[in-house]
């Protein structure tokens, strides 16, 4: 029995997970998924690596859009003179991501539907045995909170900030055909199923639409290369000064405050996203410092935009 | 997790192996091939230790399935140099103390080699920010990114 499968092009891909329904796993660069496996907290027995599919590999500008292939590495979006030139902000965000050498493996399609995080589930199995499960992995509570019944695990996507904000679509091949959606649209405020996508489907495209008139990054962690995000802001504004300002790290799922730039004000923005953000103390970083680095964060994008 | 069989071509030798489905190519090379000069350090992707060459690529080989390396070519540390000729990277850590303990000393080489092709020109901080996948535990980081920048010197004349 073959358990590691290499399929050539989407349509294997799919056929392939029809077959092994429930019991596989997708790799794109896998460097996260990875230690998932090593730490049994992925035990699925197949595993079906897109590596060799060369037709999601690819970056393209059409009509003033920009498409990306999902399995584009995130080294390659760097070095991308298009992205550098139009998308600095999506190459801002690639950068900010893990290492340089990380990077050349590591995918967007991958960043963006990279597992949620938490300090007491992504543990070796003999730390979560020592500890005690979490309802996320074979536990009936939440260590975090001390018993709650829901997970908060954290989305870490830093790429899937910048996108939001920069209001990117995704393109999903399913057996039954192709659909697009609103990138913001497929996660859910849930830490273990954290996005919508149907079973058997396969991200292959982002659409960019967005040449944003003003763009700002920042991130924010414990060690630069080592940690995942502790906060990622990445904001916008359009042409038609729109603000789209999207924070994650800090909870579930990103945290969009979409608003027209004539209404919004600092303490507005501040108190939508600290009201959406459901942040608990799962991270390295101290609960309250996080809270506190929300606010401080969006006052320093505040004071930027009027700079600028 | 079955066995497959499969064919890999390790520093320009190509050898039939049976291998895991899920194995990793750092095992492949540490423990089928006795390559031991590719370390294991923290095996979760974050030290740089097991750095190696697959395609001229410099990838992390306790992340690389080793079934995704059929077909192409794994250049590892024992093939880095020519002979007893060092290359100008291993060279000048030699020189200038560039290594205290010397277990991060294979990934650092094997970082910095396509790093230095790709960016001949390479100031301190982008040095710097090549090698921030890198750990040693020594913290001998001075003497490190003084020995790639000597070394950038000479590939550069």
């Amino acid at each position: 029995m073959d358990y590691y499968h290499s399929p050539s092009s989407i349509k294997d891909a799919l056929s392939m997970a029809g077959k092994f329904s429930g019991n596989y796993t997708i790799f794109a660069g896998g460097t996260d998924i990875q230690i998932y496996r090593k730490q049994q907290l992925d035990t699925n027995e197949h595993i079906i690596d897109l590596s060799g599919i060369d037709e999601l590999n690819s970056i393209a500008t059409k009509e003033g859009i920009l498409h990306l292939g999902a399995m584009t590495t995130l080294d390659e979006i760097i070095s991308s003179d298009e992205i550098q030139l139009h998308y600095p902000l999506i190459a801002e965000a690639a950068k900010s991501v893990a290492t340089p050498v990380l990077r050349k493996t590591a995918t967007i399609g991958g960043n963006l539907l990279v597992k949620n995080r938490c300090v007491f589930y992504n543990q070796s199995q003999a730390w979560r045995n020592g500890m005690g499960s979490c309802l996320r992995d074979v536990g009936t509570i939440c260590q975090v909170t001390g018993g709650k019944k829901d997970c908060y695990s954290r989305n870490v996507s830093d790429t899937a900030a910048a996108l939001i904000a920069l209001g990117a679509e995704i393109t999903l091949m399913t057996p039954d055909g192709i659909t697009q959606k609103p990138l913001k649209d497929i996660y859910l405020p849930c830490g273990i199923k954290f996005h919508n996508l149907e079973e058997h489907s396969i991200l292959t495209q982002i659409s960019v639409p967005i040449k944003p008139k003003k763009w700002w990054y920042k991130k924010l962690r414990l060690r630069k290369t080592l940690d995942f995000t502790s906060l990622t802001v990445a904001a916008t504004v359009d042409i038609n000064s729109i603000a789209r300002v999207c924070l994650n790290g800090v909870s579930m799922s990103p945290i969009l405050v979409e608003q027209t730039m004539d209404t919004l004000t600092q303490e507005n923005l501040t108190r939508q996203a600290r009201k959406n953000c459901k942040t608990v103390d799962n991270d390295l970083m101290p609960l309250k410092y996080r809270r506190e680095m929300i606010n401080v964060f969006l006052e320093e994008w505040w004071d930027s935009i009027e700079i600028i | 997790m079955g066995l497959k069989q499969i064919e890999l071509t390790v520093n320009g030798f190509s050898s039939p192996f049976l291998v895991q489905s899920d194995e990793v190519l750092l095992f492949t090379l540490r423990e089928r091939l006795y390559l031991t000069g590719t370390k294991e350090g923290c095996n979760q992707g974050t030290c740089g230790s097991c750095t190696v060459l697959l395609d001229g690529k410099p990838v992390l080989s306790c992340m690389t399935p080793t079934l995704r390396c059929v077909g192409k070519k794994i250049i590892t540390i024992e093939n880095i140099s020519s002979g007893d000729t060092l290359h100008t990277v291993q060279k000048y850590l030699v020189e200038k103390g560039g290594l205290q303990c010397g277990f991060c000393t294979p990934g650092v080489v094997m970082t910095m080699v396509p790093f230095l092709e790709e960016n001949p020109n390479a100031s301190r901080e982008e040095i710097k920010e090549g090698l921030s996948g890198n750990l040693c535990r020594c913290t001998g980081y001075k003497k490190i990114i003084d020995a790639v920048e000597n070394a950038a010197e000479e590939m550069r004349s």
